[in-house]
């Protein structure tokens, strides 16, 4: 027997705050059931605020907001001016459109509200006053935008033929010194210097930073519309393409079916009372229950809905490839293990006939409901 | 039909064959001729701004553009001024939504509409003109469409999905013209002051996405590396059926989802 002196590598210990085991001589405490694992060591860790010293100028990104949220393109150009920023610069966003979540977690330093220019109104003459007053306001060096279709791609555009600022669309890389767009779409890159107006396409950006903002919320008053009426055109509305003529990659809400689902007609009536397009898994698709051009993953269609609600579908990585890009999912499936379970926001436990018919009669009750109060 | 009472030009480029980099119709561009054939018949000015005379040109011919002006334009900043002169009487300006060629930036009907004063609608899937009035509907993403009403004169940038198919003729083709316009510029009214000044290189890499740089120990990195994404939400295993209905419908209204 040697009498070296041996230290047992399983001996008790105790986790420190950033996750690491520490030996505590003498101690024979057992590891301390509540004390904090890495993962909730590392969620609760707060992240620490952006470096600033006083701020002497801004830069500023003008994004639409998405239901009350900020969508990934519009933190993208938030980050942009985030990232950007030098200590003595400060990082403002104007965020059109109401606000609900924080934005702290975009690295922004002062959050412009105006909700009353929501995407779902045209007014594009007096968005872009209002955001022109902003930016002067602000006095922002640079001011970084989504380029999307639609709300943000339109806003931009007007604002840099009015403010005749240097500016770059569609750009796909960027740093603190220059921009890159795709030449005649892709086949050349064009290098520039960073101008003062930035249109960032999706994905330029990585939206994950290792700090954040202090996000103080700024409610500005918006001017009384009275240049409305004098605007050359006025809108008339918003109308909706019903759920089955929406094509699956546009679609803004869709329910899907694989697998699980054995009673076509409930299905059917789920995704028409909810008014979203249908889905399908390649298995239900191969089954011949529906049509190619709904299959949705690797060998189908990838979609870009808001809600995606997947009923007796498993998950396989091809499917989840195809629902990448999906914001809120939710699944309906008997088997807890799933694949998708580990996607899905919100997963029900259960028979897909059973849960189909129950959210049935719920909807089909509360449309009743209003559609009494509202004849009464 | 009062046809005759407006006029209508659609502005058409010279595109680029992604793969061979041959010119080509942009085919965009056709797709707002399209519209514009269906709004003024005939009557439809196809205008090109750039060189006198491009190959390309004829495939618009070939689509139905009976005539083509192409107004001499020496360099892509005096666009918008050559472009400002020519139109200054038309009614209904249309254009595509962006070029194959060049910068793409798809500023053209922004700049032009500041140009001539003029106000600009985007993404117009459909339009009709009824005497001084014009019924647009624009395409909004995720499957939304916006009526908007207004009156001439006004500039459009049609979306490249609006419904309209072409035929190609070559008979048409043939008989087509191309012809050269000359006109003066505008004033100082140029796009080219907003444009940098790009420098053009080979496209040899995928675009590195903006990061923002992270310090962290080596201890830090190597548990990030190890650990487990938190991964999954809100799994409901136990209750009735409906229950778990109201959970998801809960879900839904909450993120504003449905509006019932």
């Amino acid at each position: 027997m040697s009498d070296i002196r041996r230290l047992d590598p399983r001996r008790p210990y105790r986790l420190n705050a950033g996750g690491i085991r520490r030996i505590v001589l003498g101690d024979v405490a057992t590891v301390d059931s509540g004390a904090p694992t890495f993962q909730q060591a590392q969620q609760d860790k707060q992240k620490p605020l952006r470096v600033r010293t006083a701020t002497d100028r801004w830069l500023m990104a003008v994004a639409h907001a998405n239901r009350g949220k900020l969508d990934a393109h519009a933190r993208q150009a938030i980050a942009a001016a985030a990232i950007l920023a030098a200590p003595s610069e400060g990082v403002v966003a104007v965020v059109l459109g109401e606000l609900t979540e924080d934005a702290a977690s975009t690295g922004v330093d002062c959050v412009v509200v105006l909700p009353d220019f929501d995407a779902a109104t045209y007014q594009p003459e007096r968005v872009l006053a209002a955001v022109r007053d902003q930016i002067e306001k602000y006095d922002a060096k640079h001011v970084f935008i989504p380029d999307r279709i639609g709300s943000d791609g339109d806003l931009g555009r007007r604002l840099i033929v009015a403010l005749r600022a240097p500016s770059a669309t569609g750009v796909v890389e960027l740093n603190a010194k220059s921009v890159s767009i795709a030449w005649s779409r892709g086949s050349e890159t064009a290098v520039a210097a960073l101008p003062r107006i930035v249109m960032l396409e999706a994905g330029a950006v990585d939206a994950n930073l290792p700090f954040a903002g202090a996000a103080e919320r700024v409610e500005a008053v918006s001017r009384p519309g009275a240049d409305d009426n004098n605007a050359a055109f006025r809108d008339l509305g918003i109308k909706s393409t019903g759920g089955r003529q929406i094509p699956l990659e546009e679609a803004d809400f869709v329910v899907a079916a694989g697998n699980g689902v054995s009673n076509i007609a409930t299905f059917q009536a789920l995704a028409s009372a909810l008014g979203a397009t249908v889905g399908a898994s390649r298995v239900a698709v191969d089954d011949g229950r529906f049509a190619r051009d709904q299959q949705v993953g690797a060998s189908g269609k990838t979609v870009q809905a808001t809600a995606y609600i997947a009923i007796g579908i498993s998950g396989a990585v091809q499917h989840l490839q195809g629902i990448k890009e999906c914001r809120h999912v939710i699944a309906i499936n008997r088997d807890a293990s799933a694949p998708i379970v580990k996607r899905a926001d919100v997963t029900i436990i259960g028979d897909a006939e059973e849960v189909m018919q129950a959210v049935l009669a719920e909807v089909k009750a509360t449309v009743d409901l209003r559609n009494k109060t509202g004849s009464a | 039909m009062s046809k005759a009472s407006f006029t209508v030009a659609v502005l058409v480029s010279v595109g680029r064959n992604p793969v061979s980099g041959a010119g080509r119709a942009c085919p965009g561009d056709a797709i707002a001729m399209a519209l514009g054939r269906k709004i003024a018949g005939d009557a439809l000015r196809v205008v090109h701004a750039g060189v006198p005379y491009d190959a390309a040109l004829n495939d618009y011919l070939a689509q139905g553009a009976g005539t083509v002006e192409a107004v001499a334009c020496a360099s892509p900043d005096d666009i918008v001024p050559v472009l400002a002169t020519a139109l200054e009487n038309v009614d209904l300006i249309l254009t595509g939504s962006r070029t194959e060629n060049g910068n793409g930036s798809g500023l053209v009907p922004y700049a032009l509409a500041a140009a001539l004063d003029r106000p600009v609608i985007a993404n117009v899937l459909d339009a009709g003109v009824d005497g001084n009035d014009v019924r647009i509907t624009q395409f909004l993403p995720k499957g939304q469409r916006r009526l908007i009403a207004g009156h001439l004169p006004a500039i459009l940038s049609v979306h490249p999905r609006a419904p309209f198919h072409l035929t190609y003729a070559d008979a048409r083709r043939q008989s087509g013209r191309i012809v050269p316009v000359t006109v003066a510029p505008a004033a100082a009214n140029t796009i080219g002051s907003t444009a940098p000044d790009w420098i053009l290189s080979p496209q040899t890499r995928r675009p590195i996405p903006l990061k923002a740089e992270v310090k962290m120990t080596a201890h830090e990195r190597l548990k990030f590396a190890i650990a487990q994404e938190a991964k999954g939400g809100l799994v409901v295993i136990e209750g009735s059926c409906v229950d778990k209905a109201q959970v998801m419908l809960a879900y839904l209204r909450e993120n504003q989802l449905i509006d019932f």
